[in-house]
């Protein structure tokens, strides 16, 4: 290994232990959401295609639950995600105002194409259009915080 | 004389039923479309189908567990890995249906579609 790419290494390693991700104060989160409702997150007036019902919700349910639990708990209350307390920006809960202030097209277009600055990722693709408004419907309607236990994945 | 008076009931009876006999046949025997899921697609990706005539998709997994489903049409049935399952309907609307996977089957789930024509 050369000399330069060692000292680089050592450099990036120093560099990272001393990083710390700390929750970003009352200023910058308002900044930040006045950002993604008017500015970063379009799609406003698109309307849900399906129907609002216990069908659709089930479906939705279903759906969440294969790929959005990881870090939104079964509830999308986060309940029973172990890194929760750790990321920055946090992991919102999904029943809260800031959330569920969007419309149900901007919701669409975050569960597309993820959102910025977040580590929340787009699903296009991944779950088809049906899966992805049947999930705005679930997230319209969540359970009772807590009530649907810890997901599989972090139990064993 | 008497043989004849009974031949002739008899074969009007026999002429009378065969065809509807091939009609029930018919009806019993739908088409069947044999149709492979595998990890992102389905093998023919399109079909053609004739409204009021019954059908039957077969679909064989080729490898993990998948689905299919028309919600417009309010069908689904789902495939165990390297099982089969049918979805026997009869269409009774025209038109172009897209079904998607209903088992979340990997990172290309969402795109892994199948689309049904039904025609007169």
């Amino acid at each position: 290994m050369s000399g330069i790419l060692r000292t680089t290494l050592l450099l990036a390693i120093a560099g990272l232990v001393g990083c710390k991700a700390t929750p970003p104060g009352k200023f910058e989160s308002r900044m930040m959401n006045f950002g993604k409702h008017h500015v970063f997150v379009g799609n406003k007036n698109q309307k849900n295609p399906l129907p609002d019902n216990r069908n659709t919700w089930n479906d939705g349910k279903e759906a969440f639950s294969h790929y959005c639990v990881a870090c939104h708990g079964m509830d999308g209350q986060n309940t029973g995600v172990p890194f929760v307390d750790h990321i920055s920006p946090p992991i919102p809960s999904l029943a809260s105002k800031d959330v569920q202030s969007y419309t149900d097209g901007q919701l669409k277009s975050i569960l597309d194409n993820g959102i910025w600055p977040s580590g929340m990722p787009g699903s296009k693709g991944t779950l088809s259009d049906d899966e992805l408004w049947s999930i705005v419907v679930f997230i319209r309607h969540l359970p009772p915080a807590g009530s649907q236990g810890v997901p599989d994945l972090y139990t064993h | 004389m008497k043989m004849k008076y009974m031949l002739v009931p008899l074969i009007m009876l026999s002429a009378a039923t065969v065809p509807s006999h091939w009609n029930v046949r018919a009806q019993e025997a739908p088409r069947r479309i044999e149709i492979t899921a595998k990890q992102f697609s389905f093998e023919p990706s399109e079909i053609t189908v004739k409204k009021g005539e019954p059908v039957v998709l077969v679909i064989k997994s080729a490898d993990v567990a998948h689905g299919l489903r028309f919600r417009e049409l309010n069908l689904n049935v789902k495939v165990d890995k390297g099982g089969t399952a049918e979805m026997p309907f009869t269409p009774d609307k025209t038109g172009d249906f897209v079904g998607h996977c209903s088992v979340f089957c990997g990172s290309g789930h969402g795109g892994m579609t199948l689309t049904m024509h039904v025609v007169n």
